[in-house]
């Protein structure tokens, strides 16, 4: 993909994933009930979270490494 | 049973432990570049200094106090990590290009290597973070209280000891062994690899200590999450989070998605101590993971705590309390291992960090200033006053923890300590944001936007968590200052009906970021700043350019070495300057400091002690007065190279625009007279052909003998006769036109009487002018006047211009004057004609070669070279003929020539 359209898509993903974590839209998913006997709330916000996480690590895999310094060591390792 | 006594043994032995990890995690990545203590798990797990003895301790008290809301302190961090892309990755970047030491040094370094703003921001930092290392030292002090509590006999030689000296004695232990751990030298990036391995081995003690007492409460004591959240139910607790997501949920996430870039110690973990950019894709998504897996008990043990434990039971302390009432002594154990290591990293981190500040920004100035010369101090140097400033720095910062702590008392919860550190250092994101982002932002919007905010800050929020213990500060808070109650601390302005944390949060940024803008938008810039601007913000647009902040003064490599070896210490510094001399090809006593050595010495020693006072120190050596004035002329000057240079295009172009202009009108001239010889050629091919065929024809006659009697013979050869002299006649005229050109033909001028050459060629043509029934009209005539000349030539063009004026004249009634007179020491002769005159178009050409007026008529004998002719033959007397308008309708020429004076 575009690497400019990727660095969008990566703010946007932030971005959503904030909005989806403060009012209004979490209202939607704050109701007294219950799944599995945990509040749907709860839920809701480890579920975003732990797509947050998966998400980023998807993403970073196609984002270019910076230049002069290779994935894991530092320097001539 | 655990017992006081055997916990502080083990957090004793702990420490041991963690120094022995320092200790080899040091000589490890010394020995070796790519040790896995440089590998990004490593650095993620050391970001994780984030979760201190609050979030093991306090998120459980949060959680059962508050709900949910504990999980604002994690997502505000998420939510930055995920978008590391944007902010971290770019801090990173600065702070490895301009060898950035704290965040001070981030801010001072990007609003023009300010060191006033480094000091404020040292300050404030140092003020914010207190109520934060106080925290640490109350959640120490209570675990092991709790511990001393537990049972019988546990207390041992605790007893008789209260909170306050149980505090002391762990923060003197603290500062002790901060000491030794963090400040044994000043490294060359200001980089700990030791004290990060250290804390990334916490990192893991806590994870595994908090997830075993959730994994005991939620499984073996609750059974399950299920059954806890019946319970807790059925015992009445609100579990569905109704008020949660309100004003005070937002302002919780961004303080902590603020915290995570502005702490200090986060800042020194994530920017400074980063080994590779790249690690930054890895601590993307795992240290979100690490917060994750911190938070998914959280809730189960709070719940668990409140419905199984006694009433007033601390809920802070359920993660240990939990496992020593079921009677876990080695989970209790561990628990409260987990709880002191999120607290010491913390402490080491923080006070670390906090102390690179002070001693960087505060002590070292103030020394600089002082000492007229660097080198006239002793032998040890800066790097030891560097080392004695650190340990005085970490013993002070952890002495006004102390102090914070035994003022606010006990009574506080853990929370909203640590919600006070966060506001504090929230202040500095308007600033770095600007900074990141917005090339305008100034040093003056900055740091007063920083002082603004920061004094809201304390008013608001500060000055309010002394409330409990100084009666002052509760009046203040209950009437205000000076009984002002609009001046109130939680109800500033009148803004009533807000959370305190809210109230704080808002007034505080919003004034922030208002004088950040106005105060930039109203000032402006420094050279250096805009160069530090630029730099910032378009970190990734371009290569890094050498900094050059300094134009060559008057120091010598000598002098320079002297500072570096100061610094640096002499290995480094010896290495630097031969490696510089290596380059230029020289030998390092002959080096000669040009301004990029300059600016890679000036980084170099940024690195160790703060890009603000390195910049003073090399500019004191350096002697060269005001350096941001030298800068500015340097800069001053490549722009005025660039408009002269500009200029000179201008010029060059200007005169480019003439020179092709006149070539053109040369071009049109030339090919008007082309076309003009392409014409007369023709005209000479006829008029030669014309006499060249009755030649050839009556020759082919007179060849063909009989046919003719001898009267037609004699008529053909005198046609012959004057049709060769015609031939001859026009081409003597080219050639004697070419040689008077050339000025090949001898030609002496001498005193002649130019009246009486007019004279004779009036009576020369008469005879013309008879034929022509021609009337001449006199005009004023000179008397005899003698000019240089040849009276033969003068006589010639009078013949021509006036034969001309004959022979193009078809008027009914043809008219010729003639006039002479002497003006100012010219005689000047005119000839005009009532003739249909000369056209605009040929008036510039009608003295050129081959050219003859288009209305004369096709069958006018010569060849148009009369007018050429007579003008060089003036020319050559030193006089001038041209055409003027005359006083009758047709042409008039005049003929100017030098009166000679009687001798």
């Amino acid at each position: 993909m575009d690497r400019r359209k990727l660095e969008n898509g990566v703010f946007v993903f932030a971005l959503c994933g904030a909005m989806l974590i403060v009012p209004p839209l979490v209202y939607i998913f704050n109701q007294p009930i219950s799944h599995f006997g945990i509040p749907q709330i709860v839920l809701y916000l480890f579920a975003v979270w732990l797509l947050l996480i998966v998400g980023t690590a998807l993403l970073t895999r196609y984002l270019p490494l910076a230049p002069g310094e290779d994935e894991q060591g530092d320097g001539d390792g | 049973m655990l017992s006081a006594d055997l916990v502080i043994a083990t957090s004793v032995a702990y420490v041991g432990l963690l120094f022995v990890l320092a200790y080899f995690g040091d000589r490890h990545t010394r020995a070796n570049r790519s040790s896995f203590l440089r590998s990004p798990a490593v650095y993620t797990l050391s970001i994780s200094v984030y979760c201190t003895s609050w979030t093991f301790y306090g998120a459980v008290g949060n959680a059962a106090r508050s709900g949910l809301e504990f999980l604002t302190i994690y997502l505000g961090p998420t939510i930055v990590f995920v978008g590391w892309w944007f902010v971290l990755r770019k801090l990173v970047r600065i702070g490895r290009t301009q060898a950035i030491t704290s965040i001070a040094d981030l801010l001072s370094s990007r609003y023009g290597k300010s060191s006033r703003l480094a000091v404020l921001v040292t300050l404030i930092a140092v003020i914010g973070i207190t109520p934060y290392i106080a925290l640490q030292l109350k959640a120490i002090t209570s675990s092991i209280q709790a511990v001393a509590a537990s049972s019988e006999g546990a207390r041992g030689s605790l007893t008789g000891v209260d909170d306050g000296a149980l505090a002391f004695g762990i923060a003197a232990g603290m500062a002790l062994f901060t000491i030794l751990f963090g400040t044994r030298n000043v490294d060359a990036k200001e980089q700990h690899h030791g004290v990060v391995a250290a804390i990334a081995f916490e990192a893991v003690v806590k994870l595994a200590a908090l997830l075993a007492v959730g994994i005991f409460v939620t499984f073996t004591l609750g059974g399950g999450f299920e059954a806890i959240y019946d319970r807790a139910i059925a015992a009445g607790i609100e579990v569905y989070a109704e008020d949660t997501f309100g004003a005070r949920w937002l302002s919780m996430t961004l303080l902590s998605a603020a915290a995570i870039i502005c702490l200090p110690r986060q800042f020194q973990i994530t920017v400074v101590e980063n080994a590779n950019e790249n690690h930054l894709r890895t601590a993307g998504w795992a240290f979100p993971a690490y917060l994750l897996l911190m938070s998914v008990f959280t809730m189960p043990i709070a719940l668990y705590g409140l419905t199984s434990m006694p009433e007033g039971a601390n809920p802070d302390m359920f993660v240990l309390t939990l496992p020593l009432s079921a009677g876990q002594s080695g989970l209790a154990l561990l628990a409260f291992i987990g709880g002191f290591s999120s607290a010491t990293s913390m402490i080491i981190v923080a006070s670390i960090a906090l102390s690179i500040m002070v001693s960087n920004h505060i002590i070292m100035p103030i020394i600089l200033r002082s000492s007229s010369n660097l080198g006239q101090r002793d032998g040890q140097g800066v790097t030891n006053l560097l080392l004695v400033s650190r340990r005085i720095s970490i013993a002070l910062i952890l002495t006004l923890g102390f102090l914070y702590f035994s003022l606010t008392g006990d009574s506080d919860a853990l929370a909203p300590i640590g919600l006070i550190s966060f506001a504090g250092v929230a202040q500095f994101l308007p600033s770095i944001l600007a900074g990141l982002y917005w090339r305008e932002a100034s040093l003056r919007g900055a740091a007063t936007g920083i002082f603004v905010g920061f004094l809201l800050w304390a008013w608001t929020m500060f000055l309010p968590s002394f409330e409990t213990v100084s009666p002052a500060v509760a009046k203040i808070m209950a009437e205000g200052p000076w009984g002002i109650g609009f001046l109130r601390p939680e109800n500033l302005f009148g803004l009533n009906g807000l959370d305190p944390l809210v109230h704080s949060v808002f007034w505080s940024l919003l004034f922030n970021t208002g004088f950040l803008v106005m105060g930039s938008l109203l000032s402006s810039q420094s050279a250096l700043e805009r160069i530090q601007a630029a730099a910032f913000v378009d970190v990734f647009r371009r290569r890094p350019l050498p900094q050059r902040n300094f134009v060559r003064g008057s120091a010598t490599a000598n002098d320079l070495f002297f500072v570096a070896e100061r610094v640096l210490g002499e290995k480094r510094a010896g290495a630097l300057f031969e490696s510089a001399a290596r380059e230029t090809g020289v030998d390092a006593s002959m080096l000669e400091p040009t301004p990029e050595f300059i600016g890679r010495l000036e980084r170099e020693l940024a690195g160790s002690i703060g890009s603000a006072s390195a910049h003073v120190m090399l500019s004191k050596v350096l002697a060269g007065g005001d350096v941001s004035l030298e800068e500015m002329m340097q800069m001053a000057d490549e722009t005025q190279q660039v408009i002269e240079y500009s200029q000179q295009l201008e010029k060059t172009s200007a005169e480019l625009r003439l020179t092709a202009r006149k070539l053109e009108d040369a071009n049109t001239q030339l090919r008007e007279l082309d076309s003009q010889k392409d014409e007369f050629l023709s005209q000479v091919s006829h008029e030669v052909r014309t006499p060249m065929t009755s030649i050839r024809s009556f020759s082919e006659i007179l060849l063909d003998p009989g046919k003719l009697d001898e009267t037609q013979r004699q008529r053909f050869v005198s046609t012959i006769h004057q049709e060769s002299l015609r031939l001859t006649k026009l081409l003597d005229e080219i050639l004697d036109l070419s040689a008077l050109e050339r000025g090949e033909r001898n030609w002496e001028n001498r005193p002649v009487d130019a009246e009486a050459a007019l004279e004779r060629a009036l009576s020369v043509c008469d005879a013309l002018l008879r034929q022509r029934g021609m009337r001449v009209e006199h005009g004023d005539r000179a008397h005899v006047t003698m000019v240089e000349g040849d009276a033969d030539r003068l006589c010639q063009v009078f013949i021509n211009l006036i034969s001309n004026a004959v022979k193009y004249n078809d008027a009914a009634e043809p008219l010729v004057r003639v006039s002479s007179t002497i003006r100012s020491g010219w005689y000047v002769v005119e000839i005009a004609d009532n003739g249909p005159g000369i056209a605009k178009g040929e008036r510039k050409l009608i003295f050129e070669k081959f050219s003859r007026g288009k209305r004369g008529a096709v069958d006018q004998e010569g060849a148009g070279l009369g007018l050429a002719i007579s003008r060089q033959i003036i020319t050559r007397m030193n006089g001038t003929l041209e055409l003027v308008p005359g006083p009758l309708p047709g042409a008039c020429f005049r003929v100017r020539l030098p009166v000679v004076r009687n001798p």
